[in-house]
């Protein structure tokens, strides 16, 4: 029985369950559920047009969460992601609207797919490292999207597809607002997934071929297995994020899913920091947002210098590619570790030493 | 019949002979050391005997079965853990997540029980846990289990890398110099962990090292190698009165 005239002077685990638990600490676990909160109602007060922002980010992170698995925890560099996402967005479509299948089934179908599709694309990274895997994933690119471009009776070609908003019942997932909620769910069954599987054994094993593949050979993980499953499980997240994105911008074509997407889900995950999966939940949103940021800053700017805004028109890319740099430069570990740093700084404040 | 059992080993690489028709047994329950000069092949052969080299000929024996085709994890699973002679831990990792990867042979835990984390597979967790810590007591590491394993000093990573070994519940357990580099005070530490982990757990222990000193006080047979051949087969005392070992070591008497 707590005493209530004594202060608490820390909080101590008395089982492994508490030790291992994801927030240890009650306060921690208090902000998660009150920032999950703030999440949850925010869509109630602001425009349609931030909810439609908000849900661009949340379907960012869901892929970028997918791609950290690969590349942030399991080591192996993808640059076909952005193929990979088209994979998804097209088995949603051609189930729903060929086949005629519900979103419900189509949804998870695509991830699996997608995963097939990702797990074949990962054979080769028994053999190839680094940068040869990173050409690999490039032809994984290039395959895909070549096929979807060119398979005209399944894919609709260079024109692209139609989909509808998903149906529960009667209700239609019209609105920003329900379309948003359907992505939160996503999101934090992702999240709280990943955060799972890097606590329990196969996410360890990822961990350990990243970092020291010899040694995990010789501890018992059989490479080959745990890098193709890697590339599965990755694939899978990344399919789901490709499905909810086309059903919520309701077309797919080609040109979605080129080259540039798949770099920048790679700046996502090096700004907001590799192997961390909130880290890939603020890259989505940094990333998705700079762009719009910029461009209303140059709008603002325009009343004073009308001429700003055909000079600054081409400085998106070149704000993009600095931020880049500078993120590499400054902070390898991205985003997340920002956060930390400023988290460990007002955990001693003011008395730092 | 011994535990393990090489037989006429020969590891070639291109044209250079890094062993040449090795052939010994280690016996259950013995502290077994393998030393030579450097490059007489010794890491080639732990290389050998826990798969990351695959002898051009020849066979290795474990328990009677002949596991020389066997990759490496497949050995691991079947009771051979290894520590580096360069240190090879997982360094972004904490002790306690290093040594839980030394259990992944022994759980079960598949992806979706890990990442859905519910009954069975937090069980698992818990429990292989709680053998964890009795390595960590062991090994004397408690303040550092959750410190990450790259920010530790030289002395403590061996010391945890033998840890990850021990935390399979190894049948042999191969030590590769776990000795070098490290002071009179910490040798003398480790020399207490090795005879403690035979004598405890009747692990059988393969051991190189280059300090006679411990190595002829902790074994129970040596093998010398020499230039990829073995020289040399025996107990300490007739090691140390052996003519050619004496020679490899300081060379002729009258080449002076």
């Amino acid at each position: 029985m707590r005493n209530p005239f004594v202060m608490d002077c820390g909080e101590f685990h008395v089982n492994y369950k508490q030790d291992m638990a994801i927030w240890k600490i009650s306060r921690v676990r208090m902000r998660v559920f009150i920032l999950l909160a703030i999440f949850a109602v925010f869509p109630m007060f602001v425009s349609d047009y931030i909810i439609g922002l908000a849900t661009l980010c949340g379907i960012a992170a869901i892929g970028a969460i997918g791609l950290n698995i690969l590349t942030g925890f399991t080591g192996q560099i993808s640059i076909g992601v952005g193929a990979f996402l088209g994979v998804g967005g097209y088995t949603s479509a051609i189930l729903t609207a060929k086949v005629g299948l519900s979103f419900w089934i189509a949804m998870p179908t695509a991830g699996i797919v997608t995963a097939i599709v990702g797990g074949l694309f990962g054979l080769p990274s028994l053999r190839l490292k680094g940068l040869y895997l990173a050409i690999a994933t490039l032809a994984a690119q290039v395959i895909i999207l070549f096929v979807i471009s060119r398979w005209d009776a399944l894919t609709g070609g260079t024109a692209g597809m139609v989909l509808s908003r998903p149906e529960l019942g009667s209700f239609v997932f019209y609105s920003e607002r329900s379309y948003y909620y359907l992505m939160f769910v996503v999101l934090i069954i992702t999240a709280i997934f990943t955060l799972n599987l890097f606590r329990s054994r196969v996410g360890r094993a990822f961990i350990a071929v990243r970092d020291r593949d010899v040694a995990a050979e010789v501890m018992g993980i059989d490479l080959f297995k745990y890098k193709v499953l890697a590339f599965i499980v990755s694939s899978f997240f990344v399919g789901i994020a490709g499905a909810l994105l086309g059903h919520y911008t309701m077309v797919v074509s080609p040109e979605l899913y080129s080259i540039t997407v798949s770099i920048e889900y790679l700046a996502i995950i090096l700004v907001g920091g590799l192997g961390s999966v909130f880290g890939s939940i603020y890259g989505a949103v940094f990333i998705t947002l700079l762009p719009v940021v910029l461009r209303s800053g140059v709008e603002m700017l325009s009343g004073v210098f009308p001429d700003l805004s055909a000079v600054l028109i081409g400085m998106k890319e070149v704000v993009f590619g600095l931020v880049i740099i500078l993120f590499l430069i400054y902070e390898p570990q991205g985003l997340a570790k920002i956060w930390k740093n400023i988290k460990d700084y007002f955990k001693l404040w003011p008395f730092s030493y | 019949m011994g535990i393990l059992e090489i037989k006429d080993a020969t590891l070639r690489f291109g044209g250079v002979v890094a062993l040449d028709h090795v052939s010994y047994e280690v016996q259950e329950g013995e502290i077994f050391s393998l030393i030579g000069p450097n490059g007489a092949g010794k890491t080639s052969m732990l290389n050998c005997i826990s798969g990351l080299y695959k002898p051009s000929s020849g066979s290795i024996h474990f328990k009677g079965e002949d596991i020389t085709r066997y990759k490496p994890h497949k050995r691991a699973s079947l009771g051979i853990a290894r520590a580096f002679q360069n240190i090879e831990l997982f360094p972004h990792l904490s002790v306690l997540d290093n040594l839980m990867l030394g259990r992944h042979v022994r759980m079960k835990t598949g992806l979706l029980a890990g990442g859905f984390y519910w009954g069975k597979a937090q069980r698992e967790e818990i429990e292989h846990r709680k053998k964890v810590e009795q390595v960590i007591d062991f090994l004397e590491i408690e303040d550092i289990r959750n410190t990450p394993v790259g920010t530790l000093s030289y002395g403590l990573q061996k010391r945890v890398e033998t840890g990850r070994a021990l935390a399979l519940e190894p049948e042999i357990l191969l030590l590769d110099e776990p000795m070098a580099g490290m002071n009179s005070e910490e040798k003398e530490d480790m020399a207490r962990y090795i005879i403690d982990i035979h004598e405890e757990m009747q692990t059988t222990i393969i051991l190189i090292e280059h300090d006679m000193g411990v190595v002829m006080d902790l074994s129970d047979h040596i093998a010398v190698l020499d230039f990829g051949k073995l020289i040399g087969y025996g107990t300490p005392e007739e090691i140390q009165n052996n003519p050619k070992v004496i020679e490899a070591y300081l060379g002729e008497e009258n080449a002076v």
